[in-house]
């Protein structure tokens, strides 16, 4: 066990990465001699060289494109997205390639490589610096998407990404990189892809991703002041999403809300609605409903708190579904 | 400074020099005026590096070393060229008459662009590295079509220049002959990866490879940029097509304020080119040519200082929008969405004076 | 490192001090001019975001202080900050969170007392569908309160019609209650005194289903019965034997559990009792497999659930399918698959204490046998008169297909089971 915030967990977990396989490399913006905007590679090529932890040239699209490269000679790349506003030039990569080549290759090319993006909100950014892009490529078929949200999960997440044989955009919430948490060193909690009940509760089933669990699970806590009784899941896997706990909370408690920071339409957010509608369908007491960002562009920071999910909407939403039969 | 040709008309020491095509015809108002806008623009930097941090702004990029290209370059352009910048741009938002806090509405966060780019000739923002050189080429395509004398410049660092945006920008100015004037700051840095990551070649050279002309120019030299740019945008209203100009200078502070350059880069290399300070040379040149005296340079700082105090005045008067505000220029035409993202803002006792 | 020191005056922008941060060291330029009246914190102290750094007299006499910027200094909005190297950074969010604003503008109400956390499984959900939820609201009805019958316990709104027209809604997993005299059709009937001279029950759900299943088959099967008496003592020695076995503990056996045996036994010895006769299709259908319904007794009335293949089951198995029939029966949840399909039926008389009956077949099947109570009563051995232990079984049958001799030797294949059980279980 050690403390560490998720940044230092995601830099001890690729370092134990590179070390367990000489065909892992890094490869983004500014992760070499500064160690990333995050710092999240500090120390990596001094320990590991130029040649695998590589500052690339400013092109994303150069970025994934080459590390396709890279995986089909066998190499395990780790891309670094500087942040999630700045991977559309590294799309038609993603989405053609990255996605396509395995079925294309008939299986011949392996597409094991990671996309590591700093996602989502709440650092008072500038703009493109606080995006969800997430559900374009969960849309994607070919690819997997997940996200850690706590150190212990960064830290073996990343790994199991890293060894793990098919393409994964890996989305990293920046607003948590800075908080501190237990890592175990010597044992994952649980696999890539599974969910995992984050705070147990039987009133309302509150189902979120990346740095929206902590917005839940705080308001939570609050709805517990008033009496309600909310669980919340974290899905660590955005796609495939992991149903069956899932299914198996919402059968308890009857009642849905989801929460994500990317806006609704079309969204990750209405896919889980839509399935747990379809497998829950006997069991859900009132509608469920979805709690995101607004559909607008994302707004100036000194906004976001409005425009994101935060604890009021969330209980809203909780106020919304409990009372729905009342 | 290096073996590779470049555009000179002012050494760092003050010396006039000539170069065999380049002459500069400025007057020594216009000289000083110049050195006016620089130091204004480099008083005004400071400021806001203050401000954000003391906590007033959630971010500021230091244009401090490039103030001869901006000014240079923005001095140059008529009033009906159009400029498409980004996010460093303060000194050409300056020449283009852009009120200062109207820049720093985007580094408050209260506002992703801060001006009417119609009113000023100059495009809002753009963050994402390289996007805005296809756009100003497109910009200059319809101007080409509407037959009108007018140039477009885009702005952009050497970071940029590996971008797909840039490249594919370049191809079309190329076969477009489009009216533009493609201005690379080269500071030497992206952050923290120096030049030679993105090219082995000078930037300049580039061009040749898209079919049009290239030129590098001492980017701390504003009478040099000066001229250059005057002839390219010139070159471009006359139907000449596009030009590359590399202003060859150097990003003195960090990257931005989040940025530490003691990681990547070593204070020797900063040194040198404190001694290529782009203000200093105009300074000894009007001093010793022109026998400016010392009193008109204070009126210059004072005028600076009290330009800095209303920045910070205005910065910090800069409430936080209306957060009803997100819903108003998400679409042109109504959209259920909006509509129904603003009820639920309302409902909720967001915004509209409930804040 | 402080470059200031208290009583010195310093000018807006002056810089204060190094700070290092999470991005690097950073020196702090003074928000304000003044003088310095205090300074907290000394070279190497790790102060946290928003503690007082520094405090300043300007112009007036007020002493500014001023927190330490995280990078932010303090935010414009004044919260608490954690830097990320960009932007304001993200909000420390300390303390219990709180709702700030309600939909409607409505005052936040005092909390109430937290939740009782319970440790026990937590119960599902009632299932159902939104427009029978819809419905029960309309007419004032609590759903969890009542019993679904749908599959896996289903809340239909035939359930929900049920207790709209006055049936007392059922708590849900609460214990059937034992049948008693004034249940009528699935209805808690008042008292002779107190209830209303007449009462009408319209005709529904279960009771629907009841009439019309009677009506079909008594006017489309021509029945016709037989009988039998048998001693079944060494069947009751047998099960009172059985159940003293630890093994057995679990295992719920009764007489019922030989008849359903000894019936299955009987119609693999003689299928065509497990046969139906389809008048529409001109065809007698004969079934190797026997789906064995019971009549249960519920709250809710008369259902005949069946156990699928219980031809195949054994002491045991047929034991823990009768008991969980039963249990679902009772408590409503049997689903509508073990409701269909029935080949042979036993109705079991015998707990209300009575000998024998008569009983119409469940549309689909051909024979229905009746157990009746098993009792102590003379019974000749050896011409001697004997204390025995009898029990009377009896069958209706479909005479269209079932003649007299089938029936006859059906009857005594299930006597003889009954009356010698062990070899019969045995050769199973
Ligand atoms: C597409 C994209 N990728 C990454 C970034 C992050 N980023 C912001 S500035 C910068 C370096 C830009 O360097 P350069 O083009 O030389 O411009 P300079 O900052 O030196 O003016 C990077 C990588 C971005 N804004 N957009
Ligand atoms: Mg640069």
């Amino acid at each position: 066990m050690a403390q560490m915030t998720m940044a230092k967990a995601l830099n001890e977990g690729l370092r134990r990465a590179l070390e367990d396989n000489p065909k892992v490399l890094l490869m983004g913006e500014d992760i070499g001699k500064l160690g990333g905007v995050f710092r999240v590679t500090d120390g990596l090529q001094k320990d590991f060289g130029e040649d695998r932890i590589i500052d690339s040239p400013l092109a994303e699209s150069g970025i994934v494109g080459t590390s396709v490269g890279l995986a089909i000679r066998g190499y395990r790349p780790v891309c670094e997205i500087q942040f999630d506003g700045f991977v559309y030039p590294a799309f038609d990569q993603i989405v053609s390639q990255v996605a396509k080549l395995h079925s294309r290759s008939h299986g011949v090319y392996k597409m094991a490589l990671v996309i590591r993006i700093p996602f989502g909100g709440q650092i008072g950014a500038i703009e493109h610096h606080s995006e969800s892009p997430e559900g374009y490529f969960a849309h994607t078929a070919g690819l997997r998407v997940v996200s850690p949200t706590t150190p212990n999960d960064a830290y073996w997440m990343i790994q199991q990404a890293i060894t793990h044989d098919d393409p994964i955009i890996f989305c990293e919430p920046k607003c948590r990189y800075w908080e501190k948490g237990e890592v175990d060193l010597d044992r994952p909690p649980r696999g890539l892809f599974d969910a995992h009940v984050a705070r147990e509760g039987t009133d309302v089933t509150v189902i979120a991703y990346g740095p929206s669990v902590r917005t839940a699970v705080r308001a939570a806590e609050a709805a517990s002041a008033e009496g309600r009784s909310v669980e919340v899941i974290d899905a660590r896997s955005i796609a495939p999403l992991d149903f069956p706990p899932m299914v198996a909370s919402v059968q308890k408690t009857g009642r849905l809300v989801v929460v994500a920071e990317a806006p609704a339409n079309a969204s990750v957010a209405s896919e889980v609605v839509a399935r747990l509608t379809e497998e829950c369908f006997y069991s859900l007491r009132a509608p469920a409903l979805r709690v995101t960002g607004y559909h607008t562009p994302y707004p100036p920071s000194r906004v976001e708190e409005e425009y994101l999910p935060n604890i009021d909407r969330i209980l809203d939403a909780v106020d919304r579904v409990m009372g729905f039969e009342s | 400074m290096s073996e590779i040709p470049l555009v000179q008309l002012l050494t760092p020491e003050g010396e006039r020099v000539t170069h065999p095509e380049y002459e500069s015809t400025l007057g020594k108002d216009e000289i000083f005026g110049m050195h006016r806008d620089m130091t204004i623009i480099r008083r005004l930097c400071n400021e806001a590096t203050s401000l954000q941090r003391q906590g007033q702004l959630a971010l500021w990029a230091p244009l401090q070393g490039q103030e001869a290209a901006q000014i240079g370059a923005g001095r140059a352009l008529q009033p009906m060229d159009f400029t498409f910048p980004s996010y460093r741009e303060h000194g050409i938002a300056w020449c283009r008459g852009i009120p200062p806090e109207k820049w720093l509405r985007l580094f408050r966060a209260v506002d992703h662009g801060g001006w009417d780019p119609q009113q000023y000739r100059h495009s809002v923002p753009t963050i994402v590295i390289g996007n805005q050189a296809l756009n100003a080429v497109g910009y200059a395509m319809g101007v080409q079509r509407d037959g009108a004398e007018e140039a477009t410049m885009v702005f952009f660092g050497d970071g940029a220049t590996s971008e797909g945006d840039v490249n594919e920008a370049f191809v079309w100015a190329g076969s477009f002959d489009a009216p533009i004037v493609f201005f690379v700051q080269n500071n030497q840095w992206a952050i923290s990866e120096p030049t030679v990551r993105q090219s082995k070649i000078p930037l300049y050279r580039r061009a040749e490879g898209f079919g049009f002309p290239g030129i590098r120019v001492d980017g701390n030299d504003v009478l040099a940029v000066h001229e250059v740019t005057k002839r390219a945008l010139a070159h471009a209203r006359e139907g000449g097509g596009p030009t590359l100009i590399e202003a060859f200078t150097y990003r003195m502070g960090a990257h931005t304020t989040s940025d530490d350059p003691t990681r990547y880069r070593i204070d020797a290399d900063v040194e040198v080119w404190k001694h290529r300070d782009p203000l200093e040379r105009v300074k000894a040149y009007l001093v010793r040519q022109h026998q400016v005296p010392a009193s008109e340079f204070d009126a210059t700082s004072a005028e600076a200082d009290a330009l800095a105090a209303k920045l910070r005045e205005d910065v910090l008067a800069m409430d936080s929008p209306d957060p009803l505000s997100i819903f108003e220029y998400a679409y042109a035409d109504v959209h259920p969405l909006i509509e129904e993202g603003k009820r639920d803002m309302i409902e909720l006792g967001v915004g509209g004076g409930a804040h | 490192m402080w470059k200031v020191a208290v009583g010195d005056t310093i000018a807006l922008n002056q810089p204060l001090i190094d700070i290092e941060t999470a991005k690097a060291t950073v020196e702090l330029p003074s928000p304000y001019a003044g003088v310095v009246t205090k300074l907290h914190g000394e070279v190497g102290d790790v102060v946290p975001v928003g503690a007082p750094l520094i405090e300043i007299e300007v112009g007036g006499g007020d002493a500014a202080p001023l927190a330490t910027p995280a990078e932010p200094a303090t935010t414009p909005q004044g919260e608490g900050r954690t830097a990320v190297l960009v932007g304001y950074g993200v909000a420390t969010n300390e303390g219990a969170p709180t709702r700030h604003r309600r939909r409607g503008g409505a005052v936040a109400p005092a909390p109430a007392p937290p939740a009782p956390i319970t440790s026990t499984a937590p119960a599902l959900a009632p299932r159902s569908t939104p427009p029978v939820r819809l419905y029960a609201k309309q007419h004032g009805i609590d759903i969890e309160s009542i019993q679904g019958t749908g599959r896996d316990g289903l809340i239909t709104r035939s359930d929900v019609e049920r207790v709209v027209s006055g049936g007392t809604p059922r708590a849900r997993s609460a214990p059937a209650a034992p049948t008693g005299v004034t249940r009528f059709v699935g209805h808690e009937l008042a008292p002779w005194e107190s209830g209303p001279k007449e009462e009408r029950i319209p005709v529904r759900g279960v009771l629907r289903s009841m009439a019309d299943a009677m009506v079909q088959s008594a006017f489309s099967a021509p029945h016709a019965a037989a009988w039998v008496r048998v001693d079944a003592s060494k069947s009751v020695e047998l099960l009172s034997a059985l159940k003293s076995r630890p093994s057995m503990a679990n295992v719920r056996l009764s007489p019922l559990t030989l008849v359903a045996l000894a019936l299955c036994d009987a119609a693999r010895h003689f299928p065509g009792i497990n046969s139906r006769f389809d008048d529409a299709a001109g065809e007698v259908i004969v079934r190797r497999s026997v789906a064995l319904g019971i009549a249960a007794d519920t709250p809710r009335g008369l259902i005949v659930p069946n156990i699928k293949d219980a031809d195949t089951l054994d002491l045991v198995g047929m034991a823990d399918a009768l008991t969980t029939l039963v249990e679902k029966a009772r408590a409503g949840t049997t689903t509508p698959n073990e409701m269909i399909g029935t080949t042979l039926t036993i109705t079991n008389v015998g707990p209300f204490g009575i000998d024998g009956a008569m009983p119409i077949l469940p549309p689909g099947t051909s024979a229905i046998v009746a157990v009746g109570q098993i009792a102590k009563a003379p019974w000749v051995v050896d011409d001697e008169v004997v204390v025995r232990h009898v029990v009377e079984i009896a069958m209706s049958f479909d005479h269209r297909c079932i003649d007299g001799a089938l029936a006859s030797s059906v009857l005594a294949h299930v006597g003889r089971f009954l009356n010698d059980p062990a070899p019969a279980l045995l050769a199973r």
